[in-house]
């Protein structure tokens, strides 16, 4: 019985991965840390796996337990930061863009949202998911009216990073 | 910069991270790994906290340091003092559990802070019932020696050198070391205990306060 949910939950998380990587980029800044993350986020997902009972999307179910494993629960280990490491993670998020000025603006809008503490990341992340206030005050635990302000301040604040 | 925030929303939706996809079996094996989490930390630090000054107790020497409150004169009323201590800790243990069952992943974020925050005061506040225990038992060991008529029986591997120092003197050096032993003992451990847990909860409380106070 066991097997058959084993079995589920890897497929399920396999085939949304790419959910998990992203919150991983967001929050760490070395290949080593994103690995770290991950796994950390994996092993919550896989013991809180038996309370999810297919009332929301699996996808749905996994912004919240992902968020918060990175938020709160996650404790970095201490290690030197690769300055190397961390460019080439901005760097290496190559969109298809056409437009050299385009792909500029969204390297350094890349680099401005790194900036942004956790709770802010938190935010912003699930905006760039297409989540709705609702969804976002929901998952974060504030009300809504809160989250459109906050976001409307984190515009102000990603605004000041770029035009120092 | 709604602009720009749209345009990188567009981008990040269209996007595969380039970092290697993980395969089934690599996946399948996470599962089994130990967590490190910070709720798992603090599981940890929280049993060694309510168990360690008790298995003190079970070292030799510290039971032969026991005979001292015998030869003051003070044991009946420490065994009540611990019996009560006993009581205290149980309740503060049943406590942590109830707090620590609570704490859930699926909970929102402003939540599952609040819950880890409260779980760790309880522990708190056991350290601090504990660290005034000790104060009490220190103040009682003073107590003890300032009216114990001939203090010099307390040490008879000392009595010879001993002999030629008053009991006046003898006293409140005797009472000062205790004093000072004991104001030392309880700000080390209160030190330990609370830069363990200052350095394991930095980033949480941040983050919870950031929730906290957004006033609109």
């Amino acid at each position: 019985m066991n097997k058959d949910l084993e079995h589920k939950f890897v497929t399920e998380l396999q085939d949304n991965q790419n959910i998990v990587h992203k919150v991983c980029t967001l929050y760490t800044n070395d290949r080593d840390s994103h690995n770290d993350l991950f796994q950390e986020i994996t092993i919550q997902l896989w013991k809180a796996y038996p309370k999810f009972r297919g009332e929301a999307k699996f996808s749905t179910w996994m912004y919240r337990v992902a968020l918060n494993t990175a938020i709160t629960l996650y404790r970095k280990r201490k290690r030197r930061i690769d300055t190397a490491d961390y460019e080439s993670i901005i760097f290496k998020i190559k969109a298809e863009v056409y437009d050299e000025t385009e792909e500029l603006q969204l390297k350094l809008m890349y680099k401005a949202v790194k900036q942004l503490n956790d709770v802010d990341k938190a935010l912003v992340f699930l905006y760039l998911e297409d989540k709705n206030y609702a969804e976002i005050s929901e998952t974060l635990g504030i009300t809504e009216v809160n989250a459109r302000v906050k976001m409307n301040r984190i515009k102000t604040k990603l605004r000041t990073i770029l035009n120092p | 910069m709604t602009d720009e925030l749209e345009l990188l929303k567009r981008d990040w939706q269209k996007k595969e991270f380039d970092v290697p996809k993980l395969s089934y079996d690599e996946i399948h094996k996470m599962i089994w790994k130990k967590s490190s989490s910070i709720v798992k930390w603090i599981l940890i630090i929280s049993i060694l906290e309510f168990t360690v000054p008790h298995l003190l107790y079970l070292l030799p020497s510290m039971r032969e340091g026991m005979e001292i409150y015998d030869k003051i004169g003070i044991s009946k009323y420490l065994l009540f003092l611990s019996g009560f201590t006993y009581l205290v800790a149980f309740y503060f243990i049943f406590q942590f559990y109830k707090r620590f069952k609570e704490i859930s992943v699926l909970d929102n974020s402003k939540n599952l802070m609040k819950k880890i925050i409260k779980t760790r005061k309880t522990v708190k506040h056991y350290v601090i019932f504990s660290l005034s225990m000790i104060m009490v038992t220190i103040i009682m060991m003073i107590i003890g020696v300032y009216l114990n008529d001939n203090i010099t029986l307390a040490f008879p591997e000392l009595k010879d050198s001993l002999e030629n120092i008053s009991q006046e003197k003898l006293k409140v050096t005797i009472m000062l070391s205790i004093g000072i032993f004991g104001v030392i003992l309880t700000l080390a451990m209160g030190g330990i205990y609370f830069l363990l847990y200052g350095l394991l909860l930095r980033k949480l409380k941040q983050n919870y306060s950031e929730l906290r106070h957004l006033a609109v």
